[in-house]
Formats: C-alpha cells, structure tokens, sequence
C-alpha cells in the first residue's frame, strides 16, 4: 500500500512540475463538442448526454495508457529504473500508485465536458443518479489504471510505445461502447465487448444519466473492479516476468 | 567468523550482446566483506565494477556463482535482500529532475516503506547531514554535478541501509565536497554500516577504505589493505633521499640486497629486494650526512598502475 502512495504522491508532484502528462484534458472539450454537434445534427437530442460522457473515458484511458507507456522506459533512461527495483517496493504498485493518480486528475474532464456543453449549446448533464454516476467515475478511473499497469509491462517490450498507444485506443473506444453503445454493434463484437471493463462503465454512465432505474447496479460495478482487478494481476505478473528477462539480459539500464 | 556483510563465490557474468561476440563482464570472481568494513573496488573502465554492484543490488543476474548480503542470495532472496541495501550509482541521472531535492528524497524514502512520519524526519536529516539544506527546496535539475551527487547519496541512506554500495560516487564533486563526503563514509562506518565503494580514485581509496580489491577484465587481481597492497608489487620498502653525493649512490647501489638507485631532482630513490637491506642502507646513508630519509611501500596508485597500466586508454 506504501509503494501505491509512493506512486501516487510522486506522480502529483511531477504534474504539479510538469503538467504536459494531462494533454488530453486539452482535447477532451474539443471531443466534447464534436459529438455533441453530430448528435444535434442528427435530430438526436436524446444522445446528448451520451455525446458527452465519450469524452470523458476517452481521455482517462488516453491519459492513462500514453502514460503508462512512458514510466517505465522513461524511468531506463534516467536511470531511475534499476534504484526503484532495488528498492523493497513493488514495481507494479508504484506504476499502479501513478496511473490512479492520473485517471483521478482525468476526472476533470467530466467537470469540462459539462461546461463546455453548457456554454456552447446550453446541454446540461442529466444528473439523475447521482450516485451511481460518481461511483461509477470512480471505479473506472481504478479500472482504467489497473490495465495500463498489463499494458505498460508489454510496452517495456517494444522500442515504440509510442505506436501501439495510438493504435491501441481507437479499437478500444470501439469495443467499449465509449461513444456507440455496444448492443448495436455487430452481435459478433458483443462477447468480446463483455470482457472489456470500459463496455460496463460506459453502459453504466449512459444508464445513470436516465431517469428509468438502474438494474444490477452493484453486480456491474463489480464487473469493472472485477475486470480492472484481473488486468492489473495480469500486468502484475507480467511485470515480473519482463523484469526477470530484464535482470537476466541486462537491459535495466540504458546506455 | 559470523555472517560476512557480503559474500561473493565463484560469481561470472558473461553479456550477450545481438551480433556481437559474448562479453565476460565478471569471471569467477570470489570475495567476502566483513560487516563495518568500508571496502573498495578499484579497476578501469569496463572491469567489471558496476556489474559487480549491479548484480549484488539484486538488479542483475550472474551467469553463474552465487552472493549473498548478510546470508541472503541475491538472486533467490530479494526480498530479504532488498531492505537491507542502499544504493548510489554515479553520474547525474537516477534523480526526478523536475522535482525538488526534498520530493525526491520523500519519494525514496516511501519506497523503503518509511511512514510519513519517518520520511519526513529522514529526509530532513539527511539533506542537512550531505549538506543540502539551503536548496532542498529547489528543483533538481537547478543542482550542480556536486550537489546531484550528494543527493544520491542522500537517496542511498533513505532506507537506513545495513550494506551500502557507492558506485564513483565523488563523480563531480569538488575537492572540499569529496573530503567531506569521505568523512560522511568514515561515520557510516563508525555506525556499523559495510560500504562497497567502487572508484577510480585512488586518493578516495586510500584513505577511506579498509580493504581495497583490484579487479581487472572481471577478474580479482589482488585483495589486501590499502596500505600492505604495495607488497603485491614490492615486498620490500623504498628510501627516498636527500643530500648525499654521486658517490655514495653509487657504493649504495653496489650493496648486496640493492635493487635499483634512481637519481631525481637533487635526491633519489633506492629500491632493495632482500630482508635486511633496508637497515644496512638507512646506515650508510646517516653516515653520509644524508639530509632527509624516508621510507615508503608504494602507494595504492603505484601498485594499480604497475599492476593494470598495459591497459592504457583501452576499454
């Protein structure tokens, strides 16, 4: 738990120094209008708010798999990789630790969605589950950190993280349903969609937003811990192993 | 004898670089460091130093052989290892720039599991204790070389270590700065601590270390104190002398047990190679009206010079 805070406290301070990890707060009122244009053009005020909450998971999982992406590789080339291994902390809480921090600060997001829908064409969240809106956000933003920790231990692997970032999050807005909820997709794509936590908290977010009852609102909460938790096991253990192969070959430390 | 602080048996690295022949980084290397011994490891660039370190920091594997930190294996046992060490690799990096001195050191310092409590009063101490007190406040990467240096080892006593291992950590520093920290290093072992000190600096050598190991191409070339080294090259002491004659020279040079007479600026230096000689010398050389006598094994730089000077600029 001491190495999660580590993290967490770490990766503040250097936003606080350095703020250029929360880019895509940047696009995320950009996305915002966007979508919120298409849905008016298209006679759908009824998706408003769903045009909405799009840009909201978009930038926590742009935010946090950019970022994991570059702690590792970014900790090898200044040297900071081989002291924090030597350290009695876990690796994948720090990571872990730092990637929270993120998507809790990509949070901020939803607040910029909601201004900009509010001042540009008068749209105004939904709020009518309050509740099970901001536990919701929350347990995505957990969620979204604890499947950048799986990814950041395949990135250590390649010499281009950068690449498979990008490549990486269009499928996924896809099968999560960030914008297109996943039951009109192709029924083929729906058993996969299942297994992605990012397809239960968009459905959840849309759900909260509407004034009819939320059904199983517990059970799908689990299912995005449940499923965030599995990832950052994966990643966990995966991090071990891509560490081993690291010590063994010698590649901790770059030139 | 108890449990070495660090115990290194028959330890090989051999690094495999793509398309290139294999390297022998550590080859069959041996070594026990009792605890509260500051030890040194002195070689040239690329004999093996940092991946002696590195592997006994839990953060790279051996080919072969087995080390072990107070009992611990350091590649089956990291866990127990890991609290045990502070480390501190030279150079400039290994620090959050961007960060303040203060940041820094409360991040490491949580990583050793302090409280925030704890963390907070270390970190206090140690920025006083290396002398950061006036900039610890200030972003990292506002530091000189020097002040970047002390940081690390600041970062390196964070987790109250019991083993400490410094790789060239004086790298930057300042005369001043790097006779202070050998003060640092003299408490720290005054404190119980074993320090493994891997330099170049055979001044820093000398007089901070208790044992020193050659090692050159990862071999070990000679383990001894830094002041009984020089009997690896010469088992016998040297006199340098002032005032006396040519003549006297040259009956000193024809003694039995004399092995060389070299004149220089108005002295010389008389080497011997046989028990008993040296007395004999210092004899004639009274009688001479020598006026000044010294006499001196040679220094920790001699022996590493004569013992890995063919390496020259070579890596």
């Amino acid at each position: 738990m001491r190495a999660f805070v580590a993290g967490f406290g770490l990766e503040l301070r250097i936003v606080r120094a350095a703020p250029d990890a929360l880019i895509p707060l940047v696009t995320a009122p950009v996305f915002a209008l966007i979508f919120l244009s298409i849905v008016r053009e298209s006679g759908r005020p009824d998706l408003q708010a769903d045009a909405l909450m799009a840009p909201v998971l978009m930038t926590l999982w742009w935010i946090a798999l950019q970022n994991a992406g570059n702690m590792i590789t970014g900790d090898r080339w200044q040297a900071l990789l081989e002291p924090l291994l030597a350290t009695p902390a876990s690796l994948a809480s720090v990571l872990l630790g730092r990637i929270v921090a993120l998507t809790c600060l990509g949070l901020v997001s939803f607040l910029e969605v909601w201004a900009i829908g509010e001042l540009v064409y008068g749209v105004s969240i939904p709020f009518e589950h309050p509740v099970a809106l901001g536990l919701t956000l929350l347990v995505t933003a957990l969620a979204t950190a604890g499947v950048s920790v799986a990814f950041a231990a395949v990135f250590v692997l390649t010499r281009n993280a950068y690449t498979f970032t990008n490549s990486l999050s269009y499928p996924l807005y896809l099968l999560g349903g960030v914008l297109v909820p996943v039951a009109i997709l192709p029924g083929w794509i729906q058993p996969v969609s299942s297994v992605i936590f990012m397809s239960w908290s968009a459905d959840l977010l849309r759900a909260s937003l509407k004034p009819s009852p939320i059904d199983d609102l517990w059970q799908r909460l689990g299912m995005v811990v449940l499923l965030g938790a599995i990832s950052f096991l994966i990643g966990r253990a995966l991090l071990f192993h891509v560490m081993q192969r690291m010590r063994a070959k010698g590649e901790l430390a770059a030139a | 004898m108890g449990t070495p602080a660090v115990e290194i048996e028959e330890l090989s690295r051999v690094f495999e670089p793509r398309k290139k022949p294999p390297v022998v980084a550590l080859d069959d290397v041996s070594l026990a460091i009792p605890p509260g011994e500051i030890h040194g490891l002195l070689g040239p660039n690329g004999a093996g130093k940092t991946t002696l370190v590195k592997i006994l920091s839990t953060v790279l594997l051996p080919t072969s052989g087995r080390a072990r930190v107070l009992g611990h294996d350091v590649v089956d046992e990291t866990k127990a290892v890991r609290p045990l060490l502070g480390i501190v690799f030279g150079g400039e990096r290994g620090l959050y720039w961007r960060l303040t001195g203060r940041q820094n050191l409360a991040y490491w310092g949580a990583l050793y599991k302090l409280s925030a409590r704890e963390t907070k009063a270390r970190t206090q101490q140690l920025i006083e204790r290396v002398g950061l007190a006036e900039r610890a406040d200030e972003r990292v990467e506002t530091y000189s070389r020097g002040m970047k240096q002390r940081l690390h080892l600041a970062r390196g006593l964070v987790g109250d270590a019991t083993v400490l291992f410094l790789d060239e950590p004086t790298t930057g520093m300042d005369p001043l700065a790097a006779r202070e920290f050998r003060t640092l290093i003299a408490e720290l072992r005054d404190e119980g601590r074993t320090i493994l000190l891997a330099t170049h600096d055979m001044v820093e050598a000398e007089t901070v270390c208790d044992r020193v190991t050659l090692i050159d191409r990862g071999k070990v070339v000679a383990t001894e104190s830094p002041r009984t080294l020089g009997q690896v090259i010469s088992r016998f002491q040297r006199i340098d002398v002032e005032g006396v004659d040519a003549a006297v020279l040259g009956e000193i040079r024809a003694l039995t047990g004399v092995s060389g007479v070299t004149e220089a600026d108005g002295g010389a230096r008389i080497e011997v190679d046989e028990e008993g000689a040296t007395r004999v010398v210092l004899g004639r050389l009274v009688d001479a009206g020598a006026t000044s006598v010294k006499t001196s094994l040679p220094s920790l730089e001699e022996v590493y010079v004569q013992l890995i000077d063919d390496r020259g600029l070579e890596l």
